[in-house]
């Protein structure tokens, strides 16, 4: 099956320069835009919490410890999905992508969940301004999040379709193109986990 | 000239190893040509015309409030015609004075010299003079554009709600802003929602755009073609986007606070305001916060207004005179430092907002140290022209008066620079004439000097020279009439809708006139260029070539070394009908010993040494 399988240097068209795919590389860029997005929340979250006359300080809810640890199922499924796929099993590909696109929604649900917590715990969206600033820093990276699962679906759509017709998967899985958009998305999905990890960790950090 | 192949086996050769065979052998229809293209010349086109388009609109709103400014006290009946309730008994009313005055700085910084600027050049000459068939990625260049369109079509629909378009100032401050129902401002309401929505959509295009223009040169250059074999507007257009991607977002997390404050009752930025006699329920927060998110993508904003404008005048400077450019390492290096330096400047938009001095004297230094990769430049256009063989076409006028403007917007920059001083002038005239010769009209120069001289490049059609001059001259001496007079407006206090009430500002009542006179003719000598620039496309003089073995016409109209001239006249969908050329030598060998020039696909001769 190995035989069937793109050569690496196939997808690469004139990289000599920097011997990354210029569209991969043009992703990495958007990572570095993005991770310029949430340093500027995060330090407006720092400035605010200097200002110690107004800031009232709470722990956060627990539920965004189990949001967490199921972002980053979303990374190692991903990770295992494109193993498989970069190995030809085309079967354990489909369901790993597609539970991978579930823990994302999974997660969203516990953000959502997070949100009402710190509602009961009287912090709502008007509250306080520490409180404020949970809402708009998960809901940013919510909506990253939210980007992410569209795409998947319009992949996982692809994967499903392709079942029945062997010859359609086989010419669908050795499309260098095809390839390409699946590490990209794999990559993709590994940042904006890696994000909420650091936003996470940041806002235990600040909230205490 | 070239081997003969024909344009598909071009495709075959270099694309279908990447895209599948499959996808290149689609007839093109009108909506795949001239609407959702992803060719990066036609792209490059939509963007050129959207941002005449804009540039029109911008000014035209610049002489409605230049109207109100010259005379106060006058009415213009045929107002009220155009703009009904808005200038009601032929007078400009106060709400729609400043909704003008927001909208054209939204309008000429981020609509026409941003996109319009960034989008034109870099959709044009990035994959021309680096040696590449299109953008990393077509697709998300045609994307880009349509979300400047989409983003063009919201700010235009806020002219035409009942509330009138943004009306806050272009920096969109906080708590003015930070309220739906101010009880003052009706621009604050839906056409601000607007203001915000428009511009997050202008973000995410200008973002795709720049993401792709950097992967762009970073890797699909043609063989040979090393970084230091890049011509300077390659250098200019590369870190414009770099800028852009990182400050960019800075942008988008401050009007994202900023929606939430307004939608959701969030108080980020506001905190006890009164309004009515009533006390809010907004506590905690601080509209200081907006102005940090908004300046650390505000002011390297305007060296992504300015850096593309560099790089066009540099090269075509050095073609125009026939002399290499000046100092190639030297101008690289200022953009690296200018890039570097335009991150950790911001807050010298914000000395009176009781900043820390100490912290004020940092930003001082800072933005004094942005003199020397600015005086390096300029030192090296000096010494381009220098003893050169100079072709005063329209394309070199330009690029001179750019120089020129450049120069004087710069001097003022000094003295702003000084936190002691700039407590003095801030928010005066003083400040609005710095701020647009060095980079409204210096950029703008920029631009014209790039448009008539790569419209040949463009349309395979020359525009009309002696118009060119015409709308060079009318330009160069308007812009100073406008603009140099307001350096001597001692204290008037900037986006004033009437100074009838401070004595001390009569005597400015003539001058204030004269500028407003001034201004109306700018406005219409820009129109020659607008009637020059469509009229040339159907009509222009045809750039004449030779025909090639492969059928094919080349042309190198101005003589110049780039290999954006090395292409067929005709504009093809993968720009060269053979093989990509590979480069030899860097894109300045001009005057040379033997010769007039080289262009860089020629191999160095056997002991020739490189230049550099």
């Amino acid at each position: 099956m190995d035989a069937l399988l793109p050569d690496k240097k196939f997808l690469k068209e004139r990289t000599e320069y920097t011997g990354i795919h210029p569209q991969k590389f043009a992703l990495w860029l958007g990572m570095a835009s993005m991770a310029m997005f949430f340093a500027a929340l995060t330090s407006a979250l720092l400035v605010k919490k200097g200002d110690f006359r107004v800031w009232e300080s709470f722990s956060l809810p627990t539920v965004f410890a189990f949001s967490t640890a199921a972002v980053v199922s979303v990374s190692v499924l991903m990770y295992l999905s494109l193993r498989s796929y970069r190995n030809a099993q085309f079967n354990t590909f489909r369901w790993l992508l597609l539970a991978s696109f579930v823990m994302g929604l999974v997660f969203l649900v516990l953000q959502y969940m997070g949100w009402q917590k710190l509602n009961e715990m009287g912090l709502p969206i008007t509250g306080n301004i520490s409180g404020q600033f949970v809402y708009v820093v998960s809901a940013a990276h919510g909506l990253h999040i939210v980007a992410g699962l569209v795409v998947t679906l319009i992949f996982l759509i692809q994967a499903f379709r392709s079942r029945r017709d062997p010859i359609f998967e086989l010419r669908n899985i050795i499309n260098p193109k095809r390839q390409l958009n699946m590490e990209m998305l794999a990559a993709f999905w590994h940042f904006i986990d890696g994000v909420w990890v650091y936003l996470y960790i940041f806002l235990l950090l600040n909230y205490q | 000239m070239q081997t003969a192949h024909t344009v598909e086996h071009a495709h075959t050769a270099d694309h279908s190893h990447v895209h599948g065979h499959d996808e290149h052998h689609h007839e093109e229809t009108f909506l795949t040509k001239y609407i959702f293209s992803q060719d990066h010349k036609m792209i490059s086109k939509q963007f050129l015309v959207t941002g005449i388009f804009w540039g029109i609109v911008g000014g035209l709103l610049s002489v409605l409030f230049r109207l109100q400014l010259g005379w106060p006290n006058e009415t213009f009946p045929f107002l009220e015609t155009f703009l009904g309730k808005w200038a009601e008994g032929g007078k400009i009313t106060n709400e729609f004075y400043y909704a003008l005055v927001t909208m054209h700085g939204t309008i000429l910084v981020f609509f026409v010299l941003t996109g319009g600027l960034s989008g034109t050049f870099a959709n044009l000459l990035i994959p021309y003079q680096i040696g590449a068939r299109d953008m990393a990625s077509p697709f998300m260049n045609m994307l880009s554009y349509w979300f400047f369109f989409s983003a063009s079509v919201v700010m235009l629909f806020s002219f035409f709600i009942q509330t009138g378009p943004a009306s806050g100032g272009w920096t969109a401050y906080p708590p003015l802003n930070g309220l739906r129902d101010t009880g003052v401002n009706l621009g604050s309401g839906l056409g601000f929602d607007l203001w915000i929505l428009g511009m997050s959509l202008f973000i995410v295009s200008s973002l795709l755009g720049g993401l792709n223009y950097v992967a762009t040169v970073l890797n699909q250059r043609t063989k040979g073609m090393s970084m230091w074999k890049l011509p300077l507007t390659m250098w200019a257009l590369m870190f414009t986007a770099v800028i852009g991607i990182l400050s960019f977002p800075a942008l988008l997390a401050g009007c994202l606070l900023l929606e939430f404050d307004r939608l959701l009752d969030t108080s980020f930025y506001l905190n006890n305001i009164v309004i009515n006699g009533q006390l809010l329920g907004y506590k905690g927060g601080s509209p200081i916060l907006f102005q940090h998110l908004f300046w650390f993508l505000g002011h390297p904003e305007v060296y992504i207004i300015i850096l593309p404008a560099m790089g066009l005048v540099s090269e075509v400077l050095s073609i125009h005179s026939r002399k290499p450019i000046f100092g190639y390492k030297a101008m690289v290096l200022s953009i690296v430092a200018i890039l570097v330096l335009s991150f950790i400047v911001w807050a010298h938009h914000m000395f009176v907002t009781g900043l820390n001095p100490n912290l004020g004297a940092i930003f001082t230094l800072f933005t004094l140290l942005i003199a020397i990769p600015s005086a390096i430049k300029v030192f090296n256009w000096i010494g381009t022209l220098w003893k050169g063989n100079i072709r005063l076409s329209s394309a070199a006028l330009f690029a001179i008066g750019f120089v020129s403007m450049f120069i004087t917007g710069g001097l003022t920059g000094i003295i702003l620079g000084n936190s002691a001083i700039d407590i003095q002038l801030h928010d005066t005239m003083f400040v609005v004439a710095h701020f647009h010769i060095v980079m409204g009209v210096a950029a703008f120069f920029g631009m014209f000097a790039g448009v008539y001289h790569w419209f040949p490049r463009l349309y395979g059609r020359f525009m009309n020279e002696t118009l060119g001059q015409i709308h060079f001259y009318i330009t160069l001496i308007g812009a100073y009439a406008i603009f140099f007079p307001m350096h001597f407006m001692t204290g008037l206090p900037r986006r004033y809708y009437t100074y009838a009430n401070f004595e001390s500002f009569n005597n400015f009542n003539h001058l204030a006139a004269f500028i407003s006179v001034a201004a109306i003719i700018v406005f219409l000598g820009q129109l020659i260029f607008v009637v020059n620039f469509f009229y040339s496309i159907f009509n222009g003089r045809k750039v004449k070539g030779e025909k090639a073995a492969d059928g094919y016409e080349y042309a190198n109209p101005w003589g110049a070394t780039t290999i954006e001239w090395s292409a067929p006249v005709d504009r093809l969908h993968g720009n060269w009908p053979g093989e990509i050329p590979t480069v030899h030598r860097w894109p300045y060998d001009y005057a040379l010993k033997d010769r007039e020039f080289i262009p860089q696909t020629e191999p160095l001769k056997p002991g020739e040494v490189e230049n550099h």
